[in-house]
């Protein structure tokens, strides 16, 4: 590779023990359908790099979230973009781990021994969900708060503790602005520090396992 | 190796405390720390010339929480024996019915939930009747009472 790589590397050292994972031969009966991991994580990173720009100009208070984002829309140069890029990241996001779900349920690569790599990839579905879900209220209108309040109302349905896990969700007994704090950290702090964890935890099993080849 | 198995389970009995530590803490944290007191308060919502004879009228009661503004929906039924203020609240997950006339029954638009003019439930998954509302008249005025 490049010399500045290689100065670097040749004290960072990275390349060595990947070498043996880089040069692999790719198990046989390999499709495109392979790639949909691939894409997924492709959209994590664009919806890392469209959050970390959004969060500049997002006001995350009850009185300036919906006015930052009409300001966002109609006057940052670019915003409507980064916008809709944020949101229809996210949009194919779900659906391209709903694929890869389905293609690693068909080629049964959840056997051993793959087993937890198949758990932590749920939970990576799950966290996917949980940003989509928070993600929904952030904009502050009249669709994100009904959408909360009927998601959050599903939570106290929940036999004898459902109070408390509603009191945790919306930091108080309705949808308010602590809410809207409370989903503005879940969605750029909490669940993005996780995936990370997750998808690092996920990349090492294949890493250590190697891809189940086709049927 | 018996100051060894000792030094280790304490180590263990020391992490085990750390992490119920850290998830009582982390739940009290969270815990809403001020439950906002609501008072049951009357507000003017119509005048009782608009009341209807018999059906469902809609009325907005304006009020300000904070800095702004609130429309607050309710209905005002009279059933032709009894006149009583209904919350458009649906028991079901929150959402707010609308009165659809010519069913005669209030319809909630999120989960399809119907009541009718008593905001009795007639069809859908709400578990309970729709709440009825404090309402008085006093010198040709209808208050309703909120809780804020």
């Amino acid at each position: 590779m490049g010399k500045i790589f290689d100065w670097i590397d040749s004290r960072f050292g990275v390349k060595q023990p990947h070498k043996k994972f880089l040069e692999r031969p790719v198990p046989e009966g390999v499709n495109y359908a392979f790639c949909l991991g691939g894409a997924s994580f492709v959209f994590f990173l664009m919806l890392v790099c469209s959050g970390l720009m959004l969060s500049i100009y997002y006001v995350p208070s009850e009185q300036e979230a919906f006015m930052s984002i009409v300001r966002l829309n109609n006057d940052v140069t670019l915003g409507a973009f980064i916008r809709s890029f944020h949101k229809w990241s996210a949009n194919l996001l779900i659906i391209t781990i709903i694929l890869h779900t389905i293609r690693v349920f068909i080629y049964k690569a959840y056997r051993p021994p793959r087993e937890l790599n198949w758990i932590a990839g749920s939970l990576t579905l799950i966290i996917a969900l949980g940003s989509g879900f928070t993600g929904y209220l952030l904009p502050w209108d009249q669709k994100a708060y009904w959408a909360t309040e009927v998601g959050t109302s599903m939570a106290s349905t929940v036999p004898f503790i459902g109070k408390y896990i509603l009191y945790l969700i919306r930091g108080g007994e309705d949808v308010t602005g602590a809410t809207l704090i409370r989903f503005y950290s879940m969605h750029i702090l909490y669940f993005p520090t996780i995936m990370f964890l997750l998808l690092w935890a996920h990349f090492h099993m294949i890493k250590k396992q190697g891809v189940k080849g086709g049927l | 190796m018996v100051r060894r198995d000792f030094l280790k389970s304490t180590v263990k009995i020391f992490f085990l405390l750390i992490s119920i530590i850290s998830v009582s803490v982390f739940s009290i944290f969270t815990y809403p720390w001020k439950f906002k007191r609501k008072e049951l308060t009357f507000f003017h919502a119509t005048d009782e010339e608009a009341l209807p004879i018999k059906g469902v009228r809609q009325v907005f009661i304006k009020h300000i929480r904070g800095n702004t503004q609130i429309n607050s929906k309710a209905f005002i039924v009279n059933s032709g024996s009894e006149l009583f203020a209904l919350s458009p609240v649906c028991t079901h997950l929150g959402c707010l019915v609308n009165w659809y006339r010519p069913k005669n029954r209030f319809l909630c638009p999120c989960h399809g939930g119907q009541y009718d003019m008593n905001g009795k439930v007639v069809k859908g998954p709400p578990p309970a009747d729709l709440n009825r509302m404090p309402i008085k008249i006093e010198d040709g005025k209808v208050y309703i009472g909120l809780r804020v």
